[in-house]
């Protein structure tokens, strides 16, 4: 089975394509088949990262049909073992996907012969990144130590957590009068701790089984862009308050530290970690790829036990 | 978000029942590096008046459990409905062997794991736990220096883990001759490794090391 992870974000430009490049490309040295997914529709440029200068048929082809299989137009890069899928000539428009062609994408990406399938979304909460995001159990989130950042982070996580919750009350048993309330038209602002309180009001033999649900989805937190005098716990404290006050489970993966020469190989098309392999940044995302597989192996056991 | 509902003040500062005056200090003060209207881990994440009773809350948590009548007044009502073992009771009276299946007996595997996990955001467990790492030959005295710092009991472990008690004992004491042989104690530290979330392959083979280390040098 193939792991989706999907990195997003609350706010842009904090680093999401570099990482998703960098964590990717690390994955394939170990070995490991590797694709990396460009979802940031209508704002692609995770090729660029690549060094790819004229991507052709991408997810446009798969979407429009010209290609059945989504795999065909995965494109192999300068790091052996990783693949590459572009959606740059899918139009704006297409940045608000109709329903069908999401779940056509999502239900494509699943299948995908990988072992690890890297999706790099678009920042906030929009449908379409939130709908991408909650393809897998195992969503990355980037911020940055800036206040605005870990604002809208916090905001992130809120609206993926309600999606989650939401997802769970509609797939499964759940009585009338909570999918009554939860899915009526003129509730559309109920919030996460709202719908909890419905269902234990109205179904309280469902309280432990919605818990355990939410207790599957386990967000990741990377901090890049980290300078030295911020407090290095920030990470672990925010994965404390989230352990507390979420149903979920939530894992700070670490921190990357910020180096002027990532724009720059951005700038002369080469990927960080291959041209400076021995630098702060790259022990730092290191770290975190070891880090992934790791819970990935523990969550996998787990799974087997019971 | 869930509120604080449901915990005790024990659980609102991180810190297991025994825990000693400094302990709590320091506790309250790094819970107060979280919630602070400052603090940058939360910052937007709840609303003013949230975060208020939070605060209060915690403030509540720390002013009863650093006065030594509050606090024992307190801890009669967490046994009295039922909340904790009353074995915390006694923690007042001087040192006892350790009881078998203390206070915490009833902690799920899960609460453990998340306990331990947030005790290594500590400078001084994180600390102990990569110098333990780094030694060639690893003592029980070492395991067990461990488990203190992160402030679970041996009975804790046998709960979740199903060692007996006598093997955990005699791990930690270096008692050789009281502990199975092979697979049996790999299998054993590799458990308990797991519990205090300690490279369980590094301590396995040091201990192993130091046991016929021991055995030789008589
Ligand atoms: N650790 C870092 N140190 C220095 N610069 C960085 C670091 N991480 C990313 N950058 C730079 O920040 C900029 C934004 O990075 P990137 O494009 O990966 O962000 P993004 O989150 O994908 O943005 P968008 O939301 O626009 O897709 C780039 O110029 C990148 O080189
Ligand atoms: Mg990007």
């Amino acid at each position: 089975m193939p792991v989706i992870y999907p990195i997003s974000s609350g706010k842009g430009g904090v680093g999401k394509s570099f990482i998703a490049a960098s964590i990717g490309t690390l994955f394939a040295k170990l070995g490991k088949k590797v694709v990396l997914v460009d979802l940031d529709l209508g704002a692609s440029n995770l090729h660029t990262l690549l060094g790819i200068k004229n991507p052709k048929n991408g997810l446009n082809s798969f979407l429009n049909q010209t290609v059945k299989k989504l795999d065909r137009v995965a494109v192999p890069t300068i790091v052996s073992n990783l693949f590459f899928i572009n959606s740059l000539y899918c139009s704006m428009e297409i940045a608000n996907l109709y329903h069908t062609q999401k779940l056509k994408i999502i239900r494509a990406i699943t299948k995908l012969p990988f072992d690890y399938i890297i999706l790099d979304l678009g920042a906030g909460s929009n449908f379409n990144t939130l709908d991408f995001f909650s393809t897998s159990q195992e969503g990355i989130i980037i911020c940055t130590p800036e206040p605005t950042s870990i604002e809208n982070c916090f905001r992130f996580i809120k609206a993926a957590y309600l999606r989650k919750l939401k997802q769970i009350i509609k797939r499964h048993a759940f009585n009338s009068a909570v999918k009554n309330t939860v899915f009526s038209p003129n509730k559309t602002k109920m919030e996460a701790p709202d719908i909890i309180d419905v269902v234990l009001k109205h179904d309280p033999d469902r309280e432990n089984f919605l818990k355990n649900k939410l207790s599957e989805f386990k967000f990741k937190l990377i901090i890049n862009q980290f300078r030295k005098n911020i407090d290095e716990t920030l990470g672990d404290k925010i994965e404390t308050v989230c352990n507390r006050h979420f149903y979920s489970n939530f894992q700070f993966l670490g921190n990357i530290s910020y180096d002027e020469r990532i724009p720059e190989s951005v700038v002369s098309k080469n990927i960080y970690v291959n041209k400076y392999p021995y630098t702060t940044s790259s022990a730092d995302l290191k770290k975190i790829t070891e880090k992934i597989i790791k819970s990935r192996r523990l969550t996998s056991q787990a799974s087997k036990v019971s | 978000m869930k509120s604080f509902a449901g915990l005790t003040y024990y659980d609102i500062l991180n810190i297991p029942a025994n825990s000693s005056f400094i302990e709590i200090k320091r506790a309250y003060r790094d819970v107060l590096a979280i919630y602070n209207d400052d603090s940058l881990a939360t910052y937007a994440l709840f609303p003013s008046d949230e975060r208020d009773n939070l605060l209060k809350t915690i403030e509540g948590a720390f002013s009863t459990l650093i006065d030594k009548g509050k606090r024992v007044a307190y801890d009669r009502m967490l046994v009295r409905s039922g909340q904790v073992d009353k074995s915390i009771l006694s923690r007042e009276e001087k040192k006892k062997p350790i009881p078998l299946f203390h206070g915490k007996n009833l902690t799920k595997e899960d609460d453990l794991v998340g306990r331990v996990k947030r005790k290594y955001i500590e400078k001084k467990v994180k600390k102990l736990s990569k110098n333990i790492l780094s030694k060639d030959l690893i003592s029980g005295n070492d395991l067990e220096a461990l488990r203190k710092a992160i402030g679970i009991e041996i009975s804790e472990i046998h709960v979740v883990t199903k060692v007996s008690i006598a093997v955990l004992k005699a791990i930690e004491n270096n008692q050789f001759e009281d502990l199975p042989s092979g697979f049996y104690l790999r299998n054993f530290l590799k458990s308990y490794s797991e519990i205090l979330q300690i490279d369980s392959q590094k301590i396995i083979d040091g201990y192993l090391k130091n046991i016929s280390h021991v055995q030789k040098n008589g």
